[in-house]
């Protein structure tokens, strides 16, 4: 898995690049909690080239939802594909993230 | 690959050579249980029990690959097993951590879901199995028996919501796997386990011993 960050006014983008799993999803924890704990609290993650989530993967980005919810910013995410979109839905997260098709499409909600 | 034992005379020479002959087939072992369902089952209806229990399971297996690992549910409750070879072949969940760690999310994921009526929090018992044969006397079935297969299933009695307990030699297994990854021995939830306890279970004759992980 690869991680890219950039920042487009107050939103902080991070990009994920192939498989979140249990070998690589403390990379991307210790990146958000970075960002959090700095006070960053406008994230999207960009998932367009995500290609597998497993539910270690999941845990993080719930971590982070929860964190940020706390002190009333917005984490975003876009760009699912389909198979990924699928696990959300069991997982029941498409109801309690806030999910946009493109990044140009969630950067209008910040 | 399963074997199917099946001969019509009890006496049978063959059979007894043929079990004698049965290969083991050392992996993982593990029980799921989603607690209080039964409760739930009378007090709450059919239809508001069934629709938690689908997507409870939904969310334990599909998040983790574990589907195809099933070898038996019976109502809320379900056994697991993962022989080694298949566990090394996996693109995800390839080591017995990399497993206690999706085991640790999945039940997280319920714990600390918002929506708190979608899901039915569970119970865990992992064991890594040394004695135990892929064998079947149903046509057509696949199943795992053994020594250790029963252990498994007593280890749950230890267990409560939100709990996975890991026998000693699980756990030794998990550290191996992360001094080959060149991770310290409390990465990821092993944070979180317990000391070591030990116990004595109904038909095994030494004691035992196990730690939990409490899922926060």
């Amino acid at each position: 898995m690869e991680i890219n960050e950039k920042k487009t006014g107050q939103c902080v983008i991070i990009g994920i690049t192939g498989r979140l799993d249990t070998t690589n999803y403390s990379i991307l924890e210790k990146k958000l909690m970075e960002l959090i704990e700095s006070h960053h609290d406008k994230i999207l993650v960009e998932c367009s080239n995500m290609d597998y989530v497993s539910s270690s993967g999941l845990r993080i980005l719930l971590m982070a939802l929860k964190k940020i919810t706390m002190v009333k910013g917005k984490f975003v995410l876009c760009g699912l594909q389909e198979n990924i979109r699928e696990i959300f839905e069991i997982s029941g997260f498409t109801n309690i993230f806030e999910i946009y098709s493109t990044q140009d499409e969630a950067l209008k909600v910040f | 690959m399963v074997r199917y034992i099946h001969y019509t005379d009890p006496n049978s020479v063959e059979m007894v050579r043929e079990l004698e002959q049965v290969p083991r087939c050392p992996g993982i072992c593990f029980f799921m249980d989603v607690n209080k369902s039964t409760d739930m089952k009378y007090e709450g209806g059919l239809k508001d029990w069934g629709r938690k229990l689908n997507n409870t399971f939904n969310n334990l297996l599909y998040a983790n690959h574990f589907q195809h690992h099933i070898v038996k549910g019976i109502g809320d409750e379900m056994m697991l097993f993962i022989p080694d070879d298949t566990l090394q072949k996996k693109p995800a969940n390839n080591t017995c951590f990399a497993l206690l760690e999706d085991i640790y999310a999945g039940l997280y994921l319920i714990k600390n879901h918002p929506d708190q009526d979608l899901f039915l929090n569970c119970k865990v018992a992992i064991h890594y199995c040394t004695e135990v044969y892929n064998i079947t006397f149903f046509e057509g079935a696949d199943d795992y028996y053994g020594s250790d297969i029963d252990l498994t299933a007593r280890l749950m009695g230890k267990s409560i919501e939100s709990r996975i307990v890991l026998s000693e030699r699980f756990y030794l297994q998990v550290i191996n796997d992360l001094e080959n990854l060149g991770l310290p021995s409390d990465s990821g939830c092993l944070s979180r386990v317990s000391e070591r306890f030990f116990d004595n279970f109904k038909g095994v004759p030494v004691s035992i011993a196990y730690r939990v992980i409490d899922v926060q």
